[in-house]
Order: C-alpha cells, then sequence, then structure tokens
C-alpha cells in the first residue's frame, strides 16, 4: 500500500532466483532421494508405490513426480504417531502439530535438517516482507505444537531480528509492547492482527505512533479486502504466508511485496495443481486442488501430499526476481466447501461480499440448517458503529443490500442477520467461520 | 430546538432489554421516554435522559459491548385531550413531510404530554409547527423537568 517502487530484498538469491532449467535438474536429483528413502523406510509409501507397480528407478526426473501415488491427511491419521517417519526416532529433534478439530490429532516429525530447511524457508518470506536483523519482529501466533508461533520464531531469529515472542492473546499487552519496544513487523493470523487493529484504534493510539511497517499473515485463508482493511487499520503492509504441518508449516510459499501471490520455495517443495476429480494435473493458471512434495526433509518426507487447498499457480517472472512459481490466495477447500442446496459455497466468496460492503465488519459466521428438507444459509455479520441507526429502515436496507450481493456472488438466499459489534467470537488461530447444524 | 435522544443497539432474545436497563439502574440513569422498534432478530430501543447523563449512558453502553450513538429529535407537547395528536399530524401532513417514529414522554409540561418526533425534514415541520404556535421544547426544558 505504501510506494509502487520499492527494493526488493532477497534472503538466498542462488536459490530463490536460480534458473528455470538449474531448479529442475536440482529438483530431480531431490526427489530420487527422497522417493528413495521413501520407499526404504515408510511401509504404507513402498505398499503405495509397489500397489502401482513403480519402483525408485523408475523416477528419474522431477517430470516423473506424476507417476507417484499421493499421499492423505488420514494416512498421518491412520499411520498415529510415528508410521510415516522416515527416520529414526533418534534423529528426530522435534515434533509439531495440528489439533485436528475433527478426531485424532496429526503429528510430523523433524530432524536437524529438517528445521533448518522450515528455518529457512521462513527467513525467506520475513525477508520478502521487507524484514530483516534491524527489525523489531512481534509473534502472535500461538506457540507450542501449531507450527504459526515457533515457525516464525525460528525465521525471524534467522534473519537476525529482535524477536518479541509473544505467543496469541492478551491483547492489550500485545499492543502495549507494540508501541513502547517500536516493533517493527508483526507475524499472526489475518483475523487476530484485524482485531489488534481495531483494539488499537479503540485504545486512541493512531497507527502513525507504531512503527508498523509490515507484517506476515497466515494460517487461515483471507481476501484481498482484507488485506486492505488490515492494511489501512495498521498503516503496514500486509503479506500472505502459507504452508501446513504435513508439508513444514509457514513458509512453504510467501507473498513478496508485490503481494502478487506467493513464491512457492520449489528447491524444498514442489508443487502441482490436480483435477481433485481425475487425480490428473493440470498446467499453470488452471484452478483445481493444490499438491506438495517435500524434496529435501527427511524426518517426515511427504510425497503428493494432498492438501484439499483450492488454487492456481502462476509460472510467469515476478518484478522482485525469483523464479519460483506463484500460488494465488487460497480459493477455498475441497473438504470446507459447502454445499448449500446443491451450490458450492467458499466462505470466502461471502468474506468478498462483507469486506467491500461500508457499515459492516469483516466478521461474519455462517450457519447452514436443515429445515423440512432444505437447506438454509444464515449469514451473521457484525453491525459497525458507523452504521448503526436510529431507524429499523436503513438497518433493513443495509441487510437487503448484503443479501442481494450474497445472491448475485453465490447464487443462493441466505437469511441475515445484524449482530451486534464484537458479538462474534474471534478466535487467536484459524477463524471458525462455520457452523453446519445439518444431520446429513 | 432538538433534544438527544439516545437509541441502542439490542438483539431479539431474551435478556438483552434488561441487561441494558440494568446498567441504566446502575448508574441511576432516568429514563424519561422509552420507544422500542422490533424486527424479528433485532430491536433498536430510542430514549431520552437527561444531559448531563448521556456521555456517562453512552460509555457504560459501549464498555457493556451494547452499540448506542445519539441523534437529535423534536419534542413537542400536547394537550392531553381527543384529537390534539390529529391535529399535529395534520399540520405534519399540510408540510408534506414523512414521520419516521414518534413515541410519547413519561412525563408531563406545562399540563401537556410530551412527545419525541422524528421526521425527514426536520426544519420544515419545526417552522410549521411554530407557525402555529405549537411548542417546541428545548433540551434545557427537559433537563429540568
Amino acid at each position: 500500500m505504501k510506494s509502487a517502487h520499492r527494493e526488493h530484498k532477497i534472503y538466498n538469491s542462488p536459490m530463490e532466483c536460480m534458473s528455470r532449467d538449474a531448479l529442475f535438474a536440482l529438483q530431480s536429483k531431490r526427489l530420487r532421494e527422497t522417493v528413495q528413502l521413501e520407499y526404504k523406510n515408510v511401509p504404507l509409501y513402498r505398499a503405495r508405490m509397489d500397489a502401482k507397480g513403480i519402483k525408485p528407478e523408475d523416477i528419474k526426473t522431477a517430470d516423473d513426480l506424476r507417476h507417484l501415488p499421493f499421499t492423505e491427511k488420514t494416512d498421518l491419521r491412520d499411520e498415529f504417531p510415528f508410521g510415516l517417519f522416515a527416520a529414526p526416532p533418534s534423529k528426530i529433534v522435534r515434533i509439531q502439530g495440528s489439533s485436528g478439530t475433527t478426531g485424532k490429532p496429526i503429528v510430523a516429525g523433524y530432524t536437524k535438517n529438517d528445521v533448518a530447511v522450515w528455518t529457512e524457508m521462513v527467513a525467506r518470506a520475513i525477508t520478502a516482507a521487507g524484514g530483516g536483523k534491524k527489525d523489531i519482529i512481534q509473534v502472535a501466533y500461538g506457540y507450542g505444537l501449531f507450527t504459526g508461533g515457533l515457525g516464525a520464531h525460528q525465521g525471524a531469529t534467522k534473519v537476525g531480528a529482535m524477536v518479541l515472542p509473544m505467543s496469541s492473546g492478551n491483547t492489550q499487552r500485545q499492543i502495549l509492547m507494540m508501541k513502547e519496544l517500536g516493533v517493527t513487523m508483526l507475524c499472526c493470523t489475518p483475523s487476530y492482527a484485524t482485531f489488534l487493529g481495531e483494539t488499537v484504534r479503540e485504545m486512541g493510539i493512531k497507527p502513525e505512533e507504531l512503527k508498523l511497517k509490515s507484517g506476515c499473515f497466515g494460517a487461515e485463508p483471507w481476501s484481498e479486502e482484507m488485506r486492505a482493511t488490515l492494511e489501512a487499520l495498521l498503516g503496514i503492509d500486509a503479506c500472505d504466508i502459507y504452508g501446513l504441518t504435513e508439508i513444514a508449516g509457514p513458509g512453504v510459499a510467501f507473498e513478496c511485496l508485490e503481494k502478487k501471490g506467493m513464491h512457492v520455495n520449489e528447491d524444498h517443495v514442489m508443487v502441482e495443481i490436480i483435477d481433485p476429480i481425475t487425480e490428473e494435473p493440470l498446467p499453470y493458471g488452471e484452478s483445481g486442488e493444490l499438491v506438495f512434495s517435500t524434496i529435501s526433509k527427511t524426518g517426515m518426507p511427504m510425497l503428493r501430499y494432498r492438501t484439499h487447498d483450492i488454487c492456481r499457480l502462476a509460472a510467469e517472472p515476478c518484478i522482485c526476481g525469483r523464479t519460483h512459481v506463484r500460488m494465488d490466495k487460497i480459493a477455498g477447500r475441497t473438504d470446507d466447501m459447502l454445499v448449500i442446496s446443491g451450490v458450492n459455497v467458499f466462505p470466502s466468496q461471502i468474506e468478498s461480499v462483507l469486506v467491500g460492503l461500508d457499515g459492516v465488519s469483516p466478521h461474519y459466521m455462517l450457519v447452514v440448517e436443515r429445515v423440512k428438507a432444505l437447506d438454509k444459509l444464515e449469514v451473521q455479520v457484525e453491525l459497525t458503529e458507523a452504521m448503526f441507526s436510529d431507524t429499523v429502515a436503513e438497518l433493513e436496507r443495509l441487510r437487503d443490500d448484503i443479501k442481494d450481493k450474497i445472491k448475485s456472488v453465490v447464487g443462493i438466499n441466505a437469511k441475515i442477520q445484524l449482530v451486534a459489534p464484537k458479538s462474534i467470537p474471534r478466535s487467536e488461530g484459524k477463524a471458525k467461520r462455520i457452523i453446519d447444524k445439518r444431520n446429513i | 430546538m432538538f433534544i438527544t435522544q439516545i437509541s441502542v443497539y439490542l438483539e431479539n432474545a431474551r435478556g438483552t432489554l434488561r441487561e441494558m436497563t440494568k446498567i441504566l439502574a446502575e448508574n441511576k440513569i432516568d429514563i424519561m421516554a422509552l420507544s422500542i422498534a422490533d424486527t424479528s432478530n433485532f430491536g433498536i430501543v430510542r430514549m431520552i435522559i437527561r444531559e448531563a447523563c448521556i456521555d456517562n449512558a453512552l460509555n457504560c453502553l459501549k464498555s457493556a459491548g451494547l452499540m448506542s450513538k445519539k441523534n437529535q429529535v423534536i419534542c413537542i407537547g400536547i394537550p392531553n385531550q381527543p384529537g390534539a395528536l390529529d391535529n399535529i399530524l395534520s399540520m405534519i401532513e399540510a408540510a408534506d413531510v414523512s414521520i419516521e417514529y414518534i413515541y410519547s414522554f413519561n412525563y408531563n409540561a406545562d399540563g401537556n404530554a410530551l412527545f419525541v418526533l422524528r421526521v425527514m425534514d426536520s426544519e420544515k415541520v419545526i417552522s410549521r409547527l411554530q407557525e402555529n404556535q405549537i411548542k417546541i421544547y428545548s433540551q434545557a426544558d427537559i433537563n429540568s423537568l
């Protein structure tokens, strides 16, 4: 948001800006090593390769990736805790995990090498967002099994910044420290960053009184409109960072200050887009399911891990000089996608409608119910002080406006419930946007 | 020529009105006039309180998480007799202005029932009422009741 002309800092130019040919050669070598490691040490993956009649020797170049079997999230649950580890326990130095909102948790094991790879990826992301050794970086992701806190912490330490490990929560104190220490960068979820921004305003602090200049925000999907809101609230450049515990954690892909897609760290992680139904790889530019393969990890390598995130890849070179492909913001999830009366609905679509409207905040909740065999979608939207009126007619006009816009974007009639400000719970981790009360 | 009204947004759910009145009671704030516009999922409470209490009321409501705002409304006195309200409305009709809402006070003044009036074009209505010798009450008048 600040200036159009900017200097791009790159953490590891030889790797991040290498020619596509050199990258192909590097990926081919690392893929061969990873396949051999998996085949030798992970019984589940060996059985899958045997079932497809594929031997490690059949994988010669990066182009052969498409012949390999997939790995699914259910595999991590079924093989919990250590079944997919390719290294002996003595070589594992870290466990991270995800709570798994439904059912069993999943865990990932890291060797010293893997922690170093992950750290490097986050260091690249922080550098791309303008961070370096002169910065004071506040990490307001939760610390613990969740990869957000420690991931950002390690990356920020690696670039030589002064790191403030706040973890999540205690918002007033976060802001006090931010102001008093002159924090220049923030790492947390975009919804928590927005909440921090709102609280800053409420406390009567102007963005100019803070030294914040940018931030890396991830762990949940967010829209361009939400970026605009966040950047205005805090007076910063807000860069997206993407990752998943199964692959490494945050830093798998990240935005540079151009903010035109997230560069995938392709020297460590290969990326594909597949058709989720036919499972065939799709060309760059087409929308489909993101699939990642780690090619430099040794603790729990993942080959063709299906994320169920819907996305697109862009191969055009970026102004910043990095040659790695860029992924769009996640358009939705194949499994979070709501099917309401036969219509596919992504929460991100609803969000894009709300953030484009005056008078409502980007906080919302979708409630789906089935009444007499018909699906009903209720969208709860928070009013803002500015929009609140003493007449019912004006509030009803706003409500009808939201209803019409949702109808035109999503194609279904939703019931709009205007609720009081701050009444929708703010999350400090991934925002919970959907309550599905249907018993299907 | 106007008095200040406070509006509060409440969800249409059990207990929300009491939540608001409890805050006002704890702060010893007298509700001089009250009306509620309700829809199936939310309501707007409108009320008149003495000027000295307004800032305190807004702050207390805000810290309890209730959204409120103030705006300006007209206050008039209407004799307690048949046809008096109709007489006022005929003047507004003659001015060709729509009424947003109207509600009565819990107080009388000069032997008249006080009413809060919100219209689309306040200036036009005020001059029409004044031409007809209808007394418009000021904030100071209200404060001293």
